[in-house]
């Protein structure tokens, strides 16, 4: 809760950097081959994950972004991530390896397997938000034969995500202004607290949903300008895809040490 | 067929919590007339207006645009017709830019992207938000976000504007600016608004609302009178 406000505005400016440039559509595309590329590497090679993140590091820099951004704003997925994987140490006791007269268990390599792909694929899609913007990723899936429905959802979601946000920052304010420097509450005001967030997120909706119809709205988000494909997409969507799925299929950690033998 | 009118014939209206809000409102506004809607808080105004857009249908009574009574079936029509201005200018500001914004409603028109783009220019140059078309909503000041919300309205070019307390949270200046900007539109006005001032310089027309009934339409300055 303390730095809400700043996540909101963080999160806010990731969307406003949005592209629209050519190679934008082909985003798309390629971070789904990402994806698949990392989360089908064996969970007990984490080894190979190292070789994949040339992709957010390139991309990132490439496209003006700038890698320490990118690597910072995936962090906010470490929690999750964390929480995710936590358990495993503990359940997969098997010994996979020794340093020295330290034992490293298969439920470790696993759980650091589970954070580098955590994080790697987060940084992914942050860049695909970053450089084609939540507009023109709904645009391009509509284009490829995506239910306007599902896009339709997914663009109010994501508006009403910030809602929501909107709405705990103001009453954020609004407790901290009467506070008088308390800090802790008991989970029975959070309750309210969270209560009161999706009474008024709700009522804030009708209003949104109000001043759509109001212009006409019927279901379907307009789109405006249409995605063009220039040979430029191509290039990009196929240089891209044949280096990740190298990077995925080839063992770069073999030929290192087998040409260093 | 004219949009520029709308007719109230004897509309009632009950919230799902049956409150009570309009009780058999009888009202006609004509071509090119300013109309401002006066009364205190919660006494139906903003019900009023609502009823104009289509956003609610009356539970008795019927309300004309032009010669179209608003009914769900001419819902499209009518809102072509009538642009409605909402009083937090947040609620309609949706998309990721200002530009997106304002070229809502002509997108939703199924109009050319060219077309679309004109009016976006035009609705934007007219309430002096040139140049913010690339920004987001939250990087706006408060006047400035009022002024893309009517920009958003403008740009499909409605018959009647319809504005929920334009002015309210605007400092000296942005209101200025709003009350010139509506005066340069042509067409029917119809403004619910606190701000004497702002009804006295822009509207001849007066109705002064109260517990859901209007008590009294006459010319502004009659009305202040009054009050």
């Amino acid at each position: 809760m303390a730095d809400i406000e700043k996540t909101y505005l963080k999160l806010a400016r990731i969307n406003t950097g949005g592209g629209c440039s050519n190679t934008s559509p082909a985003m798309l595309f390629i971070t789904l081959t990402y994806l698949i590329c990392v989360l089908s590497v064996p969970l007990y090679q984490p080894q190979k994950l190292i070789w994949l993140a040339a992709y957010p590091v390139a991309v990132s820099e490439i496209e003006g972004i700038g890698y320490g951004k990118i690597f910072i704003k995936s962090l906010w997925i470490l929690p999750l991530v964390f929480f995710i994987g936590i358990f495993n140490p503990f359940i997969d006791t098997a010994v996979a390896f020794r340093i020295g007269n330290i034992s490293v268990s298969q439920g470790c390599i696993s759980f650091i397997s589970i954070l580098i792909r955590g994080l790697l694929s987060f940084q992914s899609v942050l860049i695909l938000v970053a450089t084609t913007g939540f507009i023109d990723i709904f645009n391009t899936m509509r284009k490829f034969g995506c239910p306007s429905v599902l896009t339709t959802q997914l663009l109010l979601s994501y508006r009403y995500i910030y809602l929501i946000i909107d709405q705990a920052v103001i009453m954020k304010r609004a407790r901290e202004a009467r506070g008088y420097g308390r800090k802790n509450y008991p989970l029975k005001m959070w309750g309210q607290f969270v209560g009161q967030l999706l009474i008024r997120s709700s009522q804030r909706a009708v209003w949104i949903h109000r001043a759509m119809d109001a212009r006409g709205f019927d279901g379907t988000m307009p789109t405006g300008h249409s995605l063009t494909w220039t040979s430029r997409t191509w290039v990009w969507l196929v240089a891209w895809c044949s280096v990740i799925i190298c990077l995925r299929l080839i063992d770069f950690s073999s030929l290192i040490k087998h040409f260093v033998s | 067929m004219s949009h520029h009118f709308i007719r109230f014939t004897n509309v009632h209206y009950s919230y799902p919590d049956g409150t009570e809000a309009l009780k058999g409102i009888s009202l006609t506004v004509t071509h090119g007339e300013r109309v401002a809607l006066l009364g205190l808080n919660g006494c139906g105004k903003s019900t009023l207006l609502l009823h104009t857009n289509g956003l609610l249908l009356p539970s008795e009574g019927e309300v004309n645009v032009g010669d179209v009574p608003v009914t769900k079936n001419t819902l499209p029509v009518v809102r072509r017709a009538v642009g409605m201005v909402f009083q937090n200018p947040d609620d309609m500001l949706f998309m990721p830019t200002v530009y997106d914004d304002v070229a809502f409603g002509p997108r939703n028109m199924k109009l050319p992207e060219k077309e679309v783009d004109r009016r976006v220019r035009t609705a934007l140059s007219a309430v002096g938000l040139k140049g913010c078309d690339d920004k987001a909503a939250f990087q706006l000041s408060g006047g400035q976000r009022r002024s893309a919300a009517i920009a958003s309205v403008l740009s499909m070019e409605p018959d009647i504007l319809v504005l929920d307390e334009p002015s309210s949270n605007l400092d000296i200046k942005a209101r200025r600016n709003l009350i010139d900007l509506l005066k340069t539109f042509h067409h029917t006005i119809i403004v619910a608004t606190h701000d004497m001032e702002m009804a006295q310089e822009l509207c001849p027309r007066s109705i002064l609302m109260q517990d859901g009934r209007i008590i009294a339409d006459a010319s502004t300055s009659e009305i202040m009178q009054r009050i």
